[in-house]
């Protein structure tokens, strides 16, 4: 493996308690691992585990107490909010559990903000947009508000928007959780498709073991707070991967029943 | 069955012509009693003290016709929407540039919020000892009168603004003031227009009560005026014509507000 893309080093993170009645909480705390270049990771956790916080640090929305952040050799501030870039100049795009979509804007002006906003909206963008919108099947929906969308399509919005500006990393935080079985697996299919496509680096946050094993090509566990990594593990299903017949492959199993036993 | 065959009959016919325009013709049928009370009200009190409908109504014809009441009215509606726009103004401005330095604002909110207690017309007095006879004065009263409403607003609103949102736009590389303008600025023109319906009839009683005391031109001078020279029909159509006035700004807000919010889910129209 190369140099890692990005790299977590004993990463510490601490909420304040309540006006000092509470000990102060460490939701995190030395916590290590690293991306490479073009890697899907998976991480996987019990809820409560920081998984949503770890992300929050990443994409410098949070600020860490203590270790580093480094991503192409530069490291994120510590303890000064202030001092933060979020998105790191939209080198790190950010798929959070909720859609996030602007409810005054239609499907598409909500995909093209993005763009917009950097000063990046022209003729190629646009079609680029829309065949990203066509591809996820929002086709015809491009001039629906979000309340007038499901919430499948609502999640496909928020994806391809960060998708249309092409940031070289994205982090998902358990984009798909609030949807039904068969929206999911579409979905899943959709990501798979995209990134097969790009081979962008994917830092993928879950509490499905399944949909783990079936994104990713290695899998973190993290423990309950202070989340630390209780295993890793490589996930060698060839691709391209059949996400709905992924459970009869024979390290399906195996690799549920391991990751299952770590996930306390 | 019968109760299910009933229901049926309903669904083909559709709703019958007396519950379909059942509450308009309530409306008609209700202006017209109201202006038997007037007329009814005028004959009993005599003229000194209410004054005929009709009368009101012809003075109103003939005071357009000459030009004067359409004087009267540009001169009010011009003070008025002056001293509307400068109130909007500070009242968005202050709380955006108050979100900049978090901490002068928590420091002088209270202090905003005690000041809404100053009854802005016994300022009145003041302001005139301090900006003249002009329009400085009145423009000061209306504008403070609309910068309470619109600066509580605006101030709650930018509060309550998702900071999901937020987050997300600073993400994918929106400034400060992209975030301003697209983010907060969105999230809160429901409060923002909640805050225009309160304060534009708001800005026009302000203006009339302007003319009571300084001036010699508008619809407030028009009602002080006429009382001086014991004209109650002048006095009324003063009324009428200001009413009217607040009447037609309104439906143009309600108007702009159906156009800006049109895409929220449920259209809650506070139609005042």
């Amino acid at each position: 493996m190369t140099m890692p893309l990005l790299e977590v080093r004993n990463l510490a993170k601490r909420f304040v308690g309540r006006a000092g009645r509470d000990q102060p909480l460490w939701v995190i705390q030395d916590l290590s691992f690293s991306v490479a270049d073009g890697e899907f990771l998976t991480i996987i956790g019990p809820s409560g585990a920081g998984k949503t916080t770890l992300l929050n640090m990443i994409a410098q929305i949070d600020v860490a107490n203590g270790g580093e952040v480094k991503f192409q050799s530069q490291v994120s501030p510590l303890n000064d909010p202030k001092a933060l870039s979020p998105g790191l100049s939209c080198r790190i795009g950010y798929v959070t559990q909720e859609d996030n979509l602007l409810p005054w804007r239609t499907t598409l002006q909500n995909v093209l903000f993005p763009l917009e906003v950097q000063g990046r909206l022209d003729a190629v963008a646009r079609e680029h947009v829309a065949k990203l919108i066509r591809a996820v099947g929002l086709g015809g929906f491009e001039n629906h508000y979000p309340h007038e969308l499901s919430g499948g399509m609502r999640k496909r919005a928020s994806l391809i928007r960060t998708l249309a500006y092409d940031p070289p990393v994205i982090l998902m935080d358990e984009p798909f959780g609030a949807l039904d079985a068969q929206t999911r697996t579409q979905l899943q299919e959709d990501l798979l498709r995209l990134w097969n496509l790009g081979k962008k680096t994917i830092v993928f946050v879950t509490h499905d073991i399944g949909e783990a094993i079936a994104l990713g090509d290695r899998t973190l566990v993290l423990s309950r707070a202070p989340a630390k990594i209780v295993g890793e593990h490589l996930i060698t299903i060839p691709r391209p991967r059949d996400i709905r017949g992924i459970m009869m492959h024979p390290e399906f199993a195996g690799l549920y029943q391991r990751i299952r036993a770590e996930v306390q | 069955m019968t109760v299910q065959n009933t229901a049926l009959d309903l669904d083909i016919r559709g709703p019958s012509p007396l519950r379909k325009y059942g509450v308009t013709i309530g409306r008609i049928l209700l202006i017209i009693a109201l202006f038997w009370i007037w007329k009814f009200g005028a004959e009993a009190a005599g003229p000194l003290y209410i004054a005929d409908p009709v009368k009101v109504l012809q003075r109103i014809i003939t005071d357009t016709e000459s030009g004067a009441l359409v004087r009267d009215v540009y001169v009010t509606l011009r003070l008025s929407l002056i001293g509307f726009a400068i109130g909007c103004a500070a009242g968005i401005l202050l709380p955006f540039l108050l979100r900049l330095v978090p901490r002068i604002s928590n420091a002088v909110e209270p202090y905003i919020l005690a000041s809404v207690g100053i009854p802005k017309y016994a300022l009145i007095p003041l302001f005139i000892l301090y900006f003249g006879i002009d329009d400085a004065p009145k423009l000061w009263l209306i504008g403070l009168l609309v910068f309470y409403p619109v600066f509580i607003a605006v101030f709650a609103g930018i509060r309550s603004v998702d900071n999901r949102l937020i987050n997300m736009a600073r993400i994918v590389g929106a400034g400060e003031f992209t975030i301003a303008r697209e983010v907060i600025w969105n999230s809160l023109l429901p409060f923002f227009f909640a805050a225009l319906k309160i304060s534009l009839p708001r800005a026009v009683s302000a203006a009339v009560i302007g003319e009571f005391l300084v001036g010699d031109e508008g619809l407030g001078y028009l009602i002080e005026h006429s009382r001086q020279n014991f004209d109650t029909v002048g006095v009324f159509v003063g009324i009428v014509v200001a009413t009217a006035l607040v009447l037609v700004l309104n439906t143009v807000l309600v108007w702009a507000d159906k156009r800006v919010n049109g895409w929220r889910p449920v259209e809650r129209h506070m139609e005042l």
